[in-house]
């Protein structure tokens, strides 16, 4: 069964929630001050930018405190009639069945001046009768519309939570959904989000519903979903153009930096020249740009940088004599980028075999790398009875052990060897 | 691993590099030696040769004597300044007074770093004597070369590394073929510490070692296939001959020298290009080969190599 994930892994209780535990505490304590009679602000605005939780908030607190809860959104209309007939719900504390009441305006930002005629004017009469609590939600608390009710609330801010704490909410979904997700994979969705929970899980599901695993390959696709159609006309710049100068225009078309926009030519070149001779024309200039990068590595003289993109752009252009403008060509991600992020826990992986391999065989931790480690894959792929004495003997940990011997069937069979 | 299983602990057992070992004897004999430098190629005994000295000085609590470093792990001028200085100065008890530092791979050790050697070889000589190991005693800066007794070592001959590795197959139990050995020595080409890793992962494919298996495990272990990707290059193929570069690359690990010193090998052995294409493939061979030296981008140079092989294809095939 499809379900929005943002509906389904919604938070129930306010301990779920993560992040801005100040404005949560204001809002708790100002709840509790109706029990002592109605306080002097009727009212909490809370305001924060979209998808860090304000309106759960308010739901998982009427939740915990079991109250019940009267809600308008923007979906609404909040004429002045409408909001009137609202009006009486918020006259009184109790409910008939003994529940408690609040009352939730959210999306204020939605109040449009034509067709909430009024709308704001008679949120403020209720507010100011009211005699239960009243929470409004609006993401600028700033917004000169609502500048009159401003006066009437006590403003309470939400802000974004960082980087760690969304991705921490992305792994205990990943877990309810049983999903395996790389830890890069989650800090990238995150980073992007910029704070937006409520994207980041929507990315999330996008991404991973129906996978066992979420890797960083999966989501790294993402960061070029906007900007897809615009590097795929910056290639076909570059590698079409009949002047150094379109060509060399078209990097400050692209948004991607110098160095990220080398590979994407480097990647797709060869699917567009399809003329032999024009394709190692193409890659001898691309070369050459590569050496400038070098000296540019060298020298730390970024002056440099203008021989670089002369020679991936323009150099590249010129290089095509033959071969005419192809029709559609699939756009490709860098294999490269791909595989240097996935690549750099095996990396890591393998210098620590070679730390291990130097502690018992006088030799370098580099050098053990060449020296010892093709050999070693050899044996753990092999022969699992050898491979786990040796693993013993270089004290070496599961991680290690499923890295030389390939697959994690034979690395369980080396460690039941024993 | 079989490697160190059957290094040698004394200079006793020591098969080869004769001429050195007797020396090394001598000092032992004499429980005093000079600061030393082991020169020579990979896999011939010097590391080996450093420690068994070591145990027959000091018998066999000889590690308490006795300092590892490795340059390339941790090269650099303050290694040498706090590491070395700290163990250097501290005499020893026992009777003989003085400690052993190796120092492996001492060639890969910055200019700098060894000129603050110096300093020390010369201030604690009477607490620690220094066993420089390298593959080159030419990256040696001179100063510290005149300081040292040098010893050469080279490769091992062919007598000797097969009894070796006859010797350690009867242990195990393993079953070596005289093509196996053949081929064992083909490739390794007495360089004992590849032989012997070489031996125990054919070992470990639990047949008798022939050639084919030999064969087989140097494949699997160093897919170095430049001639597939050579051909495919050549053929027209740029793509496919990119996929196997990255191949090596990103999954075997290859080093882009490795690869360029294979392709440089190769170029001349291939039957199907005309003599004088082969030179002035070298050409092109060299400049990518430069300028990978010079910090340019592994791939992206050889590719450009690659690109190369397919204009001479083109050529070729035009001129017939």
């Amino acid at each position: 069964m499809y379900a929005s994930w943002t509906v389904r892994h919604k938070p129930k209780t306010l301990g779920e929630i993560i992040g801005n535990p100040q404005a949560i505490a204001d809002l708790v304590s100002w709840l509790r001050s109706w029990e002592q009679g109605i306080p002097k602000k009727r009212a909490a605005l809370l305001y924060g930018p979209p998808g860090i939780g304000k309106t759960v908030t308010v739901e998982a607190l009427a939740s915990d405190w079991s109250l019940e809860l009267v809600e308008k959104n923007a979906s609404d209309y909040r004429t002045e009639e409408a909001v009137r007939t609202f009006a009486g719900l918020a006259s009184q504390y109790g409910t008939l069945f003994g529940k408690k009441r609040l009352v939730l305006f959210d999306e204020l930002d939605g109040l449009t001046g034509r067709e909430d005629r009024g709308g704001v004017g008679a949120i403020i009469k209720v507010v100011k009768q009211a005699r239960c609590p009243i929470v409004l939600i609006a993401n600028n608390a700033y917004n000169p519309r609502l500048s009159s009710l401003r006066f009437y609330c006590l403003l309470i801010q939400f802000k974004k939570p960082n980087v760690r704490s969304v991705a921490k909410r992305l792994r205990q979904i990943c877990q309810r959904e049983g999903i395996e997700p790389e830890e890069e994979a989650l800090k990238f969705i995150a980073q992007r989000s910029q704070g937006d929970v409520r994207s980041a899980i929507n990315d999330l599901q996008a991404l991973a519903q129906g996978k066992q695993q979420l890797t960083y390959e999966d989501v790294s696709w993402l960061a070029y979903r906007d900007r897809k159609d615009a590097i795929f006309n910056v290639l076909r710049l570059i590698f079409y153009s009949k002047s150094c100068d379109a060509a060399k225009s078209a990097v400050d078309m692209a948004d991607v930096d110098h160095n990220m926009l080398f590979e994407w030519i480097y990647e797709n070149m060869p699917y567009h020249l399809r003329d032999l001779e024009d394709l190692a024309r193409a890659m001898e200039s691309l070369a050459t740009a590569d050496l400038y990068r070098s000296r540019i590595r060298q020298t730390r003289n970024w002056k440099l940088t203008r021989y670089v993109v002369d020679f991936m752009t323009a150099g590249v252009a010129v290089a095509r004599e033959k071969t005419e403008p192809a029709g559609f060509v699939p756009l490709r991600f860098p294999e490269r980028i791909k595989t240097l992020s996935r690549t750099k826990k095996e990396r890591q992986t393998k210098s620590k075999i070679g730390w291990k391999i130097k502690r018992r065989c006088h030799i370098s931790a580099a050098e053990a790398i060449t020296e010892f480690l093709p050999y070693l894959r050899v044996i753990f792929e092999n022969n699992a009875g050898m491979a786990s004495g040796i693993a013993k003997w270089l004290e070496l940990d599961d991680a290690m052990v499923e890295y030389l011997a390939g697959t994690k069937k034979q690395a369980k069979a080396i460690v039941k060897a024993d | 691993m079989w490697v160190e299983k059957y290094r040698p602990r004394s200079l006793k057992s020591m098969v080869n590099q004769k001429d050195i070992v007797e020396r090394l004897k001598s000092f032992a004999e004499a429980r005093n030696i000079p600061h030393c430098i082991f020169a020579g190629p990979p896999g011939t005994g010097k590391t080996t040769a450093a420690l068994c000295l070591a145990h027959d000085l000091y018998g066999e609590a000889y590690r308490e004597h006795l300092m590892e470093l490795n340059a390339s792990d941790e090269r650099g001028i303050n290694v040498v300044r706090q590491t070395v200085k700290t163990f250097a100065r501290v005499r020893t008890l026992g009777e003989i007074p003085f400690k052993i530092l190796i120092l492996d791979e001492a060639d890969n050790m910055t200019s700098d770093a060894q000129q603050a050697l110096r300093r020390t070889m010369e201030r604690f000589t009477g607490t620690c004597r220094l066993i420089l190991i390298a593959n080159y005693s030419g990256k040696i800066i001179e100063p510290i070369q005149s300081r040292c007794a040098p010893f050469r070592f080279t490769y091992l001959p062919r007598e000797d590394q097969d009894a070796y590795l006859r010797h350690i197959s009867e242990s195990e139990k393993v079953q070596l073929e005289a093509e196996g050995l053949n081929a064992i020595y083909e490739v390794c080409g007495g360089d004992l510490r590849r032989a012997i890793n070489t031996l125990q992962a054919a070992a470990s494919l639990g047949k008798p070692i022939s050639n084919e298996i030999v064969y087989s495990v140097i494949g699997r272990a160093n897919p170095l296939d430049v001639r597939e990707m050579i051909q495919l290059a050549m053929n027209g193929n740029f793509i496919g001959a990119r996929d196997k570069l990255r191949e090596m690359i990103v999954k075997y690990g290859v080093a882009g020298s490795d690869i360029i010193r294979q392709i440089h090998r190769e170029l001349f052995r291939m039957r199907d290009i005309p003599e004088l294409w082969k030179v002035k493939l070298a050409d092109a061979v060299g400049e990518i080969d430069y300028r990978l030296i010079s910090g340019a981008d592994e791939e992206v140079q050889l590719s450009a190599l690659l690109a190369r092989f397919i204009e001479a294809g083109i050529t070729m095939r035009r001129s017939g």
